[in-house]
């Protein structure tokens, strides 16, 4: 396994730039996600990465290695695509040998090697079948040991599980988790699902239009977002973000920021802020409650804004569609921005 | 009373009626014509059963022309589909200029086929044709339309033709292709050659077999390069089947003979259609 | 190195196509001497040979060509279009139906021009249009309604459910919705047909007389082996053959793009 380093990459595409300046450092042994909205270049990066497309610019290093001008099957590298792509008239045996094939690894080592991942990924059972008689968690497997079959020096994700229903999508997560833990792999994975990108990563790297916002673990993306974007982007629902006016109308002190955000798990209802703890008290006209389970996503109305606020089940007897109820904001939870959007420390 | 009839048979009737009026009753017509006697100068007929067929048998220039037909059809088709699939590949791979290139290179197969042939018979003619002058510039003599090539030639006039068809039906099937199966080939390592042989080639083969099934049973019906170079010779060299009907039937007025010569080529090319299909399309799972 | 290679084998093939065509245009501007010299490419040219045809009628063959293709394919259309779509949405006739169709296309022009000689013969429509259009029938409306099948197979029936679910009929659905979506076959599939019964010679050859000489037989007859009259016939041929080549090259994108999306798919 290697690490990866990216330096001021660069990607146009006739007068679109889809990458601008990359810097990145993607660590041995650790999984690094890409994550943000669709466009955000997260997945032209990785294709980058691949030598699946020219880099108009800047760098790219796999190990001690300056790889920016070699083809694809020079790089080392195993790609897992969100299509599978795999060969769809070739069984899952050849299918997953196929790489190893292609560097005319002797045929016993190919037959260890393939019945070992298969082993690995559960899919041992299906060696003789054809794509098209598998399921789609099934053949995302599939994808997976053909990556991990050619032992490369680390693995490319590309959304691999977009196209899994939700259930599925959790469990193989977990798969995932589990592989490199055992394999130790340097993983690259790209996604558009904030969710996964928290589970899985060792570092998160939130990209917005060609650029990175930041770089970090979960957590630090979460306690401490550098921008009101990546504060937007992270957690789920999604952060209440008031113009210093309107916090003001909370009951909270901006402390001259121009805008002021708190998560829905942090506003709550008041009786369950502690007092000593409170940041700002306000009433709001309850408008709508979904049940979750053992939360719930309640739409609140203050003034002229719309709140939400993540509710545990065991309070909704006290809130009723239609109705006004007090709520307050947990102290040490704000954060707040400046003019251009940027997180004020402290 | 109309509203009886189910709307889909109310739809379909015009198209059944006019295929019955002018293929299904020529057809059957043409069936019981092979059992008679019937020439244009006799307008009695007999009923002759099957003497017609035997007669065939033993009839060398029918043999001839059938055999004759069989190699045009192999050759052509065989050099169509190699020719085909490279111009098709490297079409498809062309950045620069590709549409103006890619209408231009399939103009041939929609040029009148008595006009190719014709500017064939005169582009390879010894005294007035600019090939063999161009040749002649190399100390090379080719007689095109002597016994042992001129079959040879009127394939090519026929590869000429006929292998942008080809690359149509190839290039529409390359660009129809999934492109990440081949993405993945790109990062496992694969050769050129590989992922040819082992990607490219196994997703492209219905293609390839509708793309020869159509040609060969086009390809059968050879008559127009024919007519415009050879007219069967020299000897009986280039007779071909529909060369052979038409003269029979045409120019010796035979008709009932042309028509069992007719369908004993039906017949074949029904058969070798068959054939072919079985061959060719063997089902593959389709999948992503 | 895959590149040049390539690049040259496109330019190889351009040459070869593009030979034969510079030759006929030159040869239709060059005097009978000058047609001896097959190399020469610098030469007086003449108009000689385009008046020649014009008196022998070229431009009749080419408006009798123009009828019977025009109403060959004008027929095709209308019938194929309505059974193409009984075929593709109601599957009348089953898979029988389709196979027939398949099998219509199969036929060797060879088995049917001796019985539609006779016919014609008998009901004294020898050299007529008429025999010559139904002969063309034969080939053309397979063609145009196999491919209208696969057009219409690549509609989704949700769009026919919508409207009906709308108020409008069967027909009328089929009618406002489905027909427009298929427009762009019916072009194509038009013109392809049309290309066919353009430059067919067996037929016309056989079924046609001296007053309804199409252009493909009037084209042949420039073939005599008592006298070449090469330039004339170079002429000739760029008559039919350039109306088709500029309509074909407007319809080659449409073509891939259609066999890629409904044709292939049979």
């Amino acid at each position: 396994m290697a690490r990866i380093e990216l330096q001021q990459l660069v990607k146009r595409y006739g007068e679109v730039e889809a990458v601008r300046a990359v810097d990145l450092d993607v660590p041995d042994g650790e999984i690094t996600v890409l994550v943000g909205p669709s466009g955000c270049g997260k997945t032209t990066t990785l294709r980058l990465i691949a030598g699946l497309e020219h880099a108009t610019g800047g760098t790219i290093r796999i190990g001690e290695r300056d790889v920016t001008a070699l083809e694809p099957k020079h790089r080392d590298l195993a790609m897992v695509f969100q299509n599978y792509a795999l060969y769809p008239h070739m069984s899952v045996r050849d299918n997953i040998a196929f790489g190893l094939q292609a560097r005319k690894t002797p045929a016993a080592e190919i037959k260890r090697r393939v019945e070992h991942a298969a082993e690995l990924l559960n899919v041992a059972q299906l060696l003789d079948r054809k794509p098209g008689a598998l399921s789609g968690g099934q053949q995302q497997r599939v994808a997976i040991g053909r990556a991990i079959v050619r032992e490369p020096a680390a693995f490319l994700f590309d959304e691999p599980l977009s196209n899994l229903d939700a259930k599925l999508r959790v469990s193989m997560r977990t798969e995932i988790l589990r592989l490199q833990r055992e394999l130790g792999a340097t993983i690259v994975h790209v996604t558009h699902d904030q969710e996964e990108a928290m589970t899985l990563a060792h570092q998160v790297v939130v990209m917005h239009d060609g650029r990175i916002e930041q770089v970090g673990t979960p957590a630090d993306l979460y306690r401490r977002p550098a921008t009101e974007r990546v504060a937007r982007f992270i957690g789920s629902p999604e952060m209440n973000v008031l113009d210093a006016a309107e916090a003001g109308a909370l009951g909270l002190s901006g402390d001259g920021a121009a805008r002021v955000g708190v998560r829905p798990e942090h506003l709550r209802p008041a009786s369950d802020v502690r007092d000593d703890r409170v940041a700002g008290r306000f009433t709001a006209h309850v408008e709508m409650i979904e049940l979750l389970g053992a939360n719930a996503i309640v739409t609140l109305r203050a003034g002229e804004r719309a709140l939400t606020s993540l509710v545990d089940s065991r309070l909704l007897p006290e809130l009723r569609e239609g109705e006004q109820a007090p709520f307050a904001v947990e102290q040490g939870t704000v954060v707040r921005f400046d003019g251009d959007g940027r997180t004020i420390a402290g | 009373m109309l509203d009886r009839i189910p709307l889909g048979a109310r739809f379909l009737a015009p198209l059944l009626v006019l295929v019955g009026l002018v293929v299904a009753y020529p057809l059957g017509y043409s069936l019981w014509l092979s059992l008679t006697s019937r020439t244009i100068t006799q307008r009695e007929t007999e009923f002759v059963g099957l003497d017609q067929y035997t007669g065939l048998l033993s009839d060398g220039e029918f043999g001839t022309a059938m055999r004759n037909t069989l190699v045009f059809v192999v050759l052509a088709v065989t050099i169509e589909l190699v020719l085909g699939l490279l111009l098709a590949l490297a079409l498809q791979r062309q950045e620069r200029v590709r549409n103006l290139t890619r209408s231009f290179l399939l103009t041939p197969m929609f040029v009148t086929p008595i006009a190719v042939g014709l500017m064939f018979r005169f582009l390879l003619n010894q005294q007035l044709g600019a090939i063999p002058q161009l040749l002649d510039v190399f100390g090379i003599t080719i007689d095109f339309f002597g016994s042992s090539l001129a079959l040879i030639t009127i394939v090519f006039i026929d590869v000429w033709q006929w292998t942008p068809f080809m690359v149509l039906l190839l290039l529409a099937g390359l660009e129809s292709l999934p492109r990440q199966p081949f993405e993945a080939a790109r990062i496992d390592g694969a050769s050129t050659w590989m992922t040819f042989r082992r990607v490219t080639l196994p997703l492209l083969r219905p293609v390839i077999g509708i793309a020869v099934l159509l040609r060969a049973l086009d390809a059968f019906k050879i008559f127009e390069y024919v007519f415009a170079t050879t007219r069967g010779g020299p000897g009986d060299a280039t007779i071909t089947a529909q060369f052979e009907i038409y003269r029979t039937g045409f120019q010796f007025f035979r008709l009932a003979e042309a028509a069992a010569m007719a369908f004993v080529l039906v017949g074949i090319v029904l058969l070798l259609s068959i054939a072919l299909y079985r061959l060719l399309m063997r089902q593959e799972p389709a999948t992503r | 190195m895959m590149t040049s290679a390539r690049r040259l084998l496109i330019a190889l093939a351009c040459l070869l196509v593009a030979f034969p065509y510079a030759w006929v245009v030159l040869s239709s501007f060059k005097t009978g001497d000058d047609l001896n010299e097959p190399s020469k490419v610098v030469f007086e040219p003449t108009l000689d040979n385009w008046s020649e045809i014009a008196d022998g009628g070229v431009f009749q063959s080419a408006w009798t060509s123009l009828l019977v293709a025009a109403v060959t394919v004008g027929i095709s259309l209308v019938v194929g279009t309505l059974g193409a779509y009984a075929i593709s949405r109601f599957r009348t006739g089953g898979a029988a139906t389709r196979f027939g169709i398949l099998l219509s296309q199969l036929m060797p022009p060879a088995v049917l021009v001796v019985p539609l000689f006779l016919v014609a013969f008998d009901l004294n429509l020898r050299d007529t249009v008429i025999a010559v259009i139904a002969s063309h029938l034969t080939f053309v409306l397979p063609v145009v309604t196999w491919f209208l099948i696969g057009f219409f197979d690549a509609v989704p029936k949700a769009y026919e459910e919508q409207a009906m679910v709308d108020g409008h009929g069967r027909f009328g659905a089929f009618r406002r919705v489905v027909l427009p979506q298929v427009r762009g076959g019916l072009v194509a599939a038009g013109i392809f047909a049309f290309v066919l019964s353009w430059n067919d010679l067996f037929y016309a050859l056989i079924l046609a007389g001296g007053n309804t000489t199409t252009l493909p037989v009037q084209i042949a007859s420039y073939n005599t082996f008592r006298g070449v009259e090469l330039g004339a016939m170079s002429a000739a041929i760029l008559v039919s053959v350039v109306p088709v080549l500029i309509v074909s090259f407007f319809v080659q994108r449409r073509l891939v793009r259609g066999l890629s999306g409904g044709g292939l798919k049979s």
